[in-house]
């Protein structure tokens, strides 16, 4: 059903997305937060997550993901969510990520939102 | 935390760091900026400020060449240390040894109060939020039960929430079939297909291999087991470990959610599955209802009828007219042993073989043997078929039939005698090589002729005794001048009667012929 969590990132024009597939768990966070860090380091203050391709994450993964929030928050960057499967979604907004980091049912309006920001 | 080397001597950004107090997520930065602050009014170009965490003493802050994120084995060499409430301030002095007390420190230690208290807060909040996240888990598997019937689908739904619920880093789930548990999904890597149901305590341990701390719960209903809900290796930030009381507790309550959802699931597949299996079955009846013939033949001189009623929707009797050459009538009757869509298929072979014979091989020993040889090829070997195959020449009278171990036939004179068609071999499909005997009889004007199949006399009253040959003979006698469909009414009407309204325990059918 689930391995351990692969992902791939599209750098396009001061923006980045950051597609997952898997689990987002302590590990799968990790990889996240390795991969947004990264980014941080190479100037991109705007990025996207879309987790089409993930229908699992616990509760440290969601930890990790709020760490990653914090720093974007700190640098005054942006994130945002996309793809999320509807009960990923209402575990964001119960969790309080939704607060700080757009949540979208789809890249392209992500998308569109992060540049107009 | 990024730190600005070679900017520890700029002057404090006293503006920045003014509206950094009560930024949202703003702490980590106003502690930087403070340090920065501290550095370049002592002229320290390397610095770092640690706070207690969950790991010990963790960075909070630095400045120049970076101390370790996390102080576990000590404090750095060649670094002075200043301890401040919550937390340890580490530098390398580049002159004189700062006073322990001073403006910026009083700063710094009250900003790492309001870190550790906000990282309090946020511990705290993320807590309650995530029991709603629990809740809203059970609360979702409970609405499944109502709202996803999909087996695949719930089970799939089952066993992310019970993973992620319990922070697992891996899970699989096992559904009870035919006596063992089949795996139906898995997370985080491979499971073990299936095992027995007698193996399933023994082999708790290895159902996920490689997993160190795994926690299974038995899915019941009544107490009688459904399936398996492993899970295994609870995570934290340090790694996995093994899962608290608590979460066994956690656990079970799922499983029993679980249950009932799945136990819905199950019963609706199977609801689906025998509405799929009647609808066949009214096709199969549909089909067979057309083997048989639509009306009885028109034939001059005599009166013609025939009629069945299975017992189940689709039966294992048969009988057919069929137009022969020069005028000639084909009748026959047939019963293949059992009943249901067994017996059904073979009817249709039955049928077809029958008609296509006849259209190279006359009535007569040879035409049976033929048959008896092809029912045998095409039918299992427990199977074998009854069947009593006549041709009526109109013209003279005479009836040719052949008995293939069926019911004896009735020919009821005019006069009131009664005469039986006797077998004339054995039922097809019994043994290779079987031979037959035709036999020829006359038919006088007011002779009645009936074929029948042993579901008439043959259905039983309450005390157990056949309507018997005695029984439809004397009907047949009583109603022999009536018109035909009014004779079957009768015989139908009078064995209903002797089996007093008991269920039709076999197919049964008549045909009838008099030379009028």
């Amino acid at each position: 059903m689930t391995e351990t969590l692969r992902l791939s990132v599209d750098r396009r024009d001061g923006l980045a997305v950051i597609y997952t597939e898997g689990y987002i768990n302590n590990q799968g966070g990790e990889e996240i937060a390795r991969s947004a860090y990264e980014l941080l380091g190479e100037g991109y203050k705007a990025l996207l997550l879309n987790l089409a391709g993930t229908k699992i994450v616990n509760s440290i993964g969601i930890s990790i993901l709020i760490e990653i929030i914090e720093k974007m928050l700190e640098i005054e960057g942006r994130l945002a969510f996309c793809c999320l499967t509807p009960t990923i979604e209402k575990t964001f907004h119960i969790m309080g990520l939704a607060q700080y980091a757009g949540i979208y049912s789809d890249e392209a309006a992500a998308l569109a939102e992060l540049r107009r920001a | 935390m990024a730190s600005k080397s070679g900017s520890a001597l700029a002057p404090p950004a006293w503006d920045e760091i003014l509206a950094l107090v009560g930024r949202e997520a703003g702490e980590r930065l106003l502690l930087q900026r403070l340090l920065e602050a501290w550095c370049a009014q002592r002229e320290v170009a390397e610095a770092a400020l640690y706070a207690d965490g969950e790991r010990g003493l963790e960075r909070a802050a630095a400045v120049g060449v970076a101390f370790p994120e996390v102080l576990a084995g000590g404090r750095p060499a060649n670094a002075l240390a200043l301890d401040v409430p919550g937390g340890v301030l580490v530098f390398r002095p580049s002159g004189p040894p700062p006073p322990a007390v001073e403006p910026l420190l009083v700063l710094l230690a009250s900003a790492l109060r309001q870190l550790r208290l906000e990282r309090q807060l946020k511990r705290q909040r993320f807590q309650v939020n995530y029991r709603g996240v629990e809740l809203e888990a059970l609360y979702e598997v409970g609405l499944a039960i109502a709202s996803t019937l999909n087996l695949e689908e719930l089970a799939e739904v089952i066993l992310l929430r019970a993973v992620s619920l319990l922070d697992a880093r891996r899970g699989a789930l096992y559904l009870l079939e035919k006596e063992r548990y089949v795996l139906h999904g898995t997370i985080g890597g491979d499971a073990v297909a299936a095992l027995a149901a007698f193996e399933a305590q023994a082999a708790d341990a290895a159902l996920l291999p490689g997993a160190t701390h795994l926690l299974t719960v038995s899915i019941t209903i009544e107490g009688q087991p459904r399936g398996l809900l492993v899970v295994a290796d609870k995570e934290s930030r340090d790694g996995v470990g093994p899962f608290p009381l608590a979460d066994h507790r956690t656990l079970g309550l799922f499983a029993n959610q679980a249950a009932i959802a799945l136990e819905n699931a199950r019963l609706h597949r199977a609801a689906l599955e025998k509405e799929r299996l009647e609808r066949e079955m009214e096709l199969a009846a549909e089909i067979q209802s057309r083997l048989l013939p639509k009306q009885a033949p028109m034939l001059e001189g005599f009166a013609i009828a025939g009629w069945n009623r299975p017992a189940r929707q689709v039966g294992g009797d048969y009988y057919d007219f069929l137009h022969l050459a020069d005028g000639r009538l084909g009748l026959t009757v047939g019963d293949v042993s059992g009943k249901g869509v067994a017996a059904a298929l073979l009817v249709s072979t039955l049928h077809s073989a029958v008609r296509l014979l006849l259209d190279r091989i006359e009535v007569g020993p040879a035409l049976l043997a033929r048959l008896n040889q092809h029912i045998l090829e095409s039918s299992a070997p427990n199977k074998f078929i009854t069947l009593l195959l006549a041709e009526l020449d109109p013209a003279a009278g005479v009836l040719r039939y052949v008995n293939a171990g069926h019911n004896p036939g009735l020919l009821l004179g005019r006069d009131g005698s009664l005469r039986t068609l006797g077998p004339g071999g054995l039922p097809l499909g019994l043994l290779p090589g079987s031979t037959y005997r035709s036999e020829t009889l006359s038919m006088e004007r007011g002779d009645l002729l009936c074929l029948y199949s042993d579901g008439v006399t043959e259905c039983l009253s309450p005390a157990d005794e056949e309507f018997s040959i005695e029984g439809l003979a004397r009907v047949l006698l009583q109603t022999r001048e009536l018109p035909l469909e009014e004779v079957i009414e009768a015989v139908d009407r009078a064995a209903t009667d002797f089996s007093c309204g008991q269920p039709q325990g076999d197919d049964q059918t008549l045909v009838l012929l008099r030379r009028d």
